[in-house]
């Protein structure tokens, strides 16, 4: 891809040089050297566990007898409902998920009981020992009718049902030259991480539990753990180890309730470690959620109407499915466009299907697929050229939000869209009348950072100067692989003029502070925030007591490399100040409340936001309709980088994971039942797959703005399959509307446009 | 000694000197012939359902490892690794199209599958190689309680027992032979096949040939049609009609992977047909 970029836009590239490049410990997490928490294998008197799941979608579970497998060889406990010392229930949301089924089960791979064993191969000899009988019941297994159907729970199938609306949107419509109606589809993707769910459960001599797990909530996982426990909040700790991926996908409690109570239960360390067979049939996945859409627009282009009627299939609990479904909601409403009228309306339902949750993108990227799909449909039938209908209606800087609340982008809409019209992906070969067929698409889209729509939302953490001379940095948050350690120790080193050697950081200890859940791309938000406040506080305090050793001008003296300095001269060494300070007195704490709309009573969506622009180059084989992804040029305007590779690693990461809920990832079921079980049969791009990729930041962040840095966590994910599905369109004239992309359907549709012409 | 409990609690691995014990002992004790295992360990470990018995088969028996030219053509050993094939001078001089980054060879599952996947072993399976045998006439030889005997190879042959042992694949000597051979994964690389196809034109006739989803078979009826239709009244729709109906009657209910199958035969057959 040409590097061609206007003055103001940076393109980012993987830097080499040591200072700019990845830190050491990205190097050993690919080398897979570092220690996951599924490596803790020599814990002194580690048990192993197994969960005992459903054989069925949807049954009364008559008898769990467990005799047999308590005789078995190697078993130390054998677990059931009956043996949940506090709450049988957790949920993020609403805790509806039992810990061990009672009496009955809900998924295939609902929980109904666990063993500790020596080994891992006894735990599960034990498990298959133990003898279920159950009343299978019929499945409710179709999303759109589920709440029309037995209840799975208490209150029915309908979790949560919401409307956003605004203006008249009958007479809205009334008054549209142009209205295009579509129903789209998104696939039940799954997290496919590296390291499955998984860790250990520690049992103290107090009483007390302490879990190494993959996790990414460890102070909010606390409260859940101590109740399932029958613990006080102070006798549970959770360490949230780096992890080998989550995506939202350890969000939820994975593994930490059944091996919290086998460690109970056993007074000993029990592990319990997904197999990928496990993971795919027990884990959350996306979301799938189907959507109608009817948009209209006059004559001009200009959009007056939009209507939206979606349904969100949790599966048999809720997890975050109620805030996917808010989430969904925003962007469903089109929130880069001024909209005159809508009415978006979405319901969330039980069925018995697999369990969905939280998932990088979190519902906005599926809305934000049909959204962008009803401008280019829109676009055509107007006859206009989509970018042109794009800038037509987009907001400007200074718009309010959809929703009527006050939102903080860093560039103009407008801008990021002529970047996306000014790419070399639009100057692709003509077609020759070769096998493969040519086409370039975009879509746009924005996201927000935090939790939103006035949910609590705050976090704090802490910096001090250890008696190793060493900054110790705490945040609550996990790292599962975006490496935020890194982007934490380059602003230390920048705010502090000292060496990445005399930092350390430490994640993911809930009795260290609350920096709230690693999710929604508010971490790097909070951490800036934090160290903002923070480090300015450590440095005064680090002259001052510098002063007082020397006897120097604390004016005169600053931080630096190893130690303190005084005219380019290290005076003081950190371990020497450290040793000479009372303990506690160069600590500094900081919190943050998350950014809200400062105008709004009960804030609605989210203030701070993003913006991208992807554009999509494929080739689509005229003989069988596979699409290739060739290249893809993102657009961000997502505030200030601190860290090039992170960035880098963020938009590429999530774009090629949009890429394959494009074109190859679902979890299809029947029945209930899961039709794929493992890798080999769900289908995550590979390298060959990954296409080339280029990242240009448009950073117009105003030097007065109090968050000139922002969470890309989710941003790449966002437009990536809108864009794709326009390339198809341009390649091939064929919309496709159903995701992933079937190449059969596809091919079909291309056959059947040949033959018409 | 201490039982040790494993997930594969009571399989036992045997271990014959020769070829012909190994498909002694597979009549015996009814287990399953083990070279790379690299189709054996995901399909075991799905059901957790491990045979009682492997019978490993070595690759140093005679003849079952490795390439020879002969009269009859190339004889490639049964245990020959899919890496080998990938790259051995002989192979570049028969079969070119298998060869090379863009080759068949490079399509078929990932490196570290390819150095312990045998020929044999994805013969066995339906692999992707199978159309191409299928389509070159290429002949199995297998280990027998008799003399080793040759057999057109023909799956789910009347003839073919599960202890039956391949021992080696002997294909014509194809090198003035054109031939095409096209993977339809789901993505680039390392992916499950929904269809490979195979076609072989020996300047005299086309032969076509297809596994996958559908599973495999020689495509003799569309074969018969496209070769004599020259001759006849056949026109294209026909053809078109006839493979559709011949892939349906293999196996291959999906319409729109047999649109797939037919556009890519029709796609071979114009590039073999080239210059003719």
């Amino acid at each position: 891809m040409a590097t061609e970029t206007p003055d103001r836009v940076g393109t980012l590239a993987m830097a080499t040089e040591p200072e700019h490049g990845p830190a050491k410990d990205l190097y050993r997490r690919i080398d897979g050297q570092l220690d996951y928490p599924t490596d803790l294998l020599d814990t002194p008197g580690l048990l192993h566990g197994a969960i005992l799941r459903s054989a069925h979608a949807h049954a009364r579970l008559i008898r769990v007898d467990v005799s047999r497998a308590l005789t078995m060889p190697g078993v130390h406990a054998v677990v059931t409902a009956e043996d949940v010392p506090g709450l049988n229930r957790f949920g993020i949301v609403v805790r509806d998920q039992p810990v061990f089924c009672e009496e009955r089960v809900r998924f295939e791979g609902d929980a109904i009981a666990a063993v500790a064993a020596d080994s891992r191969a006894e735990a599960r000899a034990a498990m298959a020992a133990i003898d279920v009988e159950y009343e299978p019941l019929p499945p409710v297994t179709e999303a759109v009718t589920a709440d029309r159907q037995p209840p799975l729970h208490d209150g029915g199938n309908l979790i949560a049902q919401e409307v956003l609306d605004r203006g008249d949107l009958e007479a809205a419509f009334a008054r549209c030259s142009f209205i295009v109606e579509n129903e789209y589809r998104t696939p039940r993707q799954m997290h496919a991480f590296m390291e499955t769910e998984g860790g250990v459960a520690i049992p103290d001599a107090d009483g007390g539990m302490t879990f190494r797990v993959g996790c990414q909530s460890g102070h909010r996982d606390v409260e859940q753990l101590a109740d399932i426990l029958g613990l006080e909040t102070e006798k549970v700790t959770v360490e949230a180890m780096a992890t080998g991926g989550a995506f939202g996908g350890k969000d939820e409690l994975t593994i930490q309730p059944a091996a919290g109570i086998l460690a109970l239960k056993t007074g000993r360390p029990v592990m319990i470690h997904l197999d990928r067979f496990e993971s795919c049939l027990a884990g959350i996945k996306r979301h799938p959620v189907s959507v109608r859409m009817t948009t209209g627009c006059d004559a001009e282009g200009r959009i007056l109407a939009h209507q939206v009627e979606a349904v969100l299939d949790t599966g048999a609990y809720a997890s975050l499915g109620p805030a996917v479904l808010e989430n969904f909601l925003d962007h469903a409403t089109a929130p880069l466009y001024r909209i005159e009228a809508y009415r978006v309306f979405g319901r969330l339902v039980y069925t018995n299907n697999g369990l969905c949750g939280a998932f990088r993108g979190f519902g906005g990227n599926q809305a934000t697929f049909a959204v962008e799909s009803q401008m280019d449909a829109l676009a055509e039938k107007l006859g206009m050229c989509p970018q042109d209908f794009r800038r037509t209606n987009l907001r400007s800087l200074g718009d309010t939000g959809s929703r009527d609340q006050r939102v903080r982008w860093t560039a103009s809409p407008a801008e990021v869209l002529g970047l996306a019209a000014a790419s070399p992906l639009w100057r692709w070969q003509e077609d020759v009348g070769g096998r493969w067929l040519q086409g370039t698409g975009m879509a746009m889209g924005s996201q927000g950072n935090g939790l939103g729509d006035g949910l609590p939302d705050s976090g704090g953490g802490r910096i001090c100067l250890t008696s190793e001379g060493r900054f110790r940095i705490e945040f609550g948050f996990a790292d599962y692989g975006q490496n935020i350690s890194d982007a934490i120790s380059r602003m230390v080193c920048q705010g502090l003029e000292c060496h990445p050697d005399d930092v350390n950081v430490v994640l993911g200890r809930s009795k260290g502070p609350d920096s709230g859940p690693t999710s929604a791309s508010r971490s790097s938000v909070l951490v800036h925030s934090v160290l903002s406040r923070a480090l300015p506080q450590l440095k005064a305090a680090l002259c001052q007591r510098a002063s007082e050793l020397t006897g120097l001008a604390q004016e005169a003296l600053s931080p630096g490399p190893g130690g303190i300095f005084y005219r380019q001269e290290k005076v003081l060494d950190y371990r020497e100040l450290a040793g000479n300070t009372v303990a506690g007195d160069l600590v500094v704490d900081a919190d943050l409340d998350f950014p809200v709309a400062p105008d709004q009573g009960q804030p609605v969506g989210r203030y701070l936001q993003l913006l991208i622009a992807t554009v999509a180059r494929v080739e689509v084989d005229r003989l069988s309709g596979r699409v290739k992804v060739v290249d893809l040029h993102h657009i961000t305007a997502a505030g200030k980088v601190i860290y090039p590779a992170g960035y880098l690693g963020q938009i590429e990461g999530a774009a090629v994971m949009g890429l394959g809920m494009a074109l190859t990832e679902d979890m299809p079921m029947q029945d209930g039942c899961y039709q794929a079980d493992n890798l080999d049969q769900y289908l995550i791009p590979t390298f060959q797959d990954a296409p080339t990729q280029r990242v240009d930041v448009l950073d117009d962040t105003a030097d007065d703005d109090p968050f000139p840095v922002r969470g890309v966590g989710e941003l790449g994910i966002e437009a990536v399959a809108p864009a794709i599905t326009a390339a198809i369109e341009a390649a091939t004239g064929v919309r496709v509307n159903r995701l992933p992309v079937s190449p059969g359907d596809l091919l079909a549709e291309m056959e059947a446009r040949e033959s018409s012409q | 000694m201490a039982t040790v409990m494993t997930d594969r609690a009571e399989v036992r691995v045997l271990r014959p000197d020769s070829a012909r014990e190994a498909v002694t002992l597979a009549r015996q004790h009814g287990g399953t012939y083990v070279a790379g295992a690299t189709w054996l360990q995901p399909s075991c470990e799905r059901g957790r359902n491990w045979p009682p018995f492997f019978i490993a088969l070595d690759a140093r028996w005679p003849g079952f490892r490795g390439l020879q030219e002969s009269h009859q053509g190339l004889t490639i050993g049964a245990l020959t690794t899919l890496d080998t094939l990938s790259h051995h001078p002989l192979m570049k001089e028969y079969l070119p199209c298998l060869t090379g980054r863009n080759g068949l060879m490079n399509l078929l599952a990932g490196p570290g599958v390819r150095r312990l996947g045998t020929l044999g072993g994805n013969l066995m399976a339906g692999g992707d190689l199978t159309a191409l045998a299928f389509a070159l006439d290429a002949r199995i030889q297998l280990v027998g309680d008799d003399d080793p005997r040759g057999d057109r190879l023909v799956w789910r042959y009347p003839d073919l027992k599960s202890t039956d042992l391949i021992s080696a694949l002997v294909i014509p000597d194809c090198r003035r032979w054109r031939v095409a051979v096209e993977k339809l994964g789901h993505r680039e690389r390392f992916s499950p096949t929904r269809a490979t196809i195979a076609c072989v034109y020996d300047g005299n006739r086309f032969r076509m040939a297809v596994c996958g989803e559908g599973g495999p078979g020689r495509l003799e009826i569309s074969e018969a049609a496209l070769n004599d239709g020259a001759a006849s009244s056949t026109t294209t729709a026909d053809w078109y009609q006839a493979l559709d109906a011949e892939l349906e009657g293999l196996g291959w209910h999906d319409a729109r992977l047999r649109l797939a199958i037919r556009r890519v035969l029709v796609h071979q057959h114009e590039e073999l047909s080239d210059g003719d």
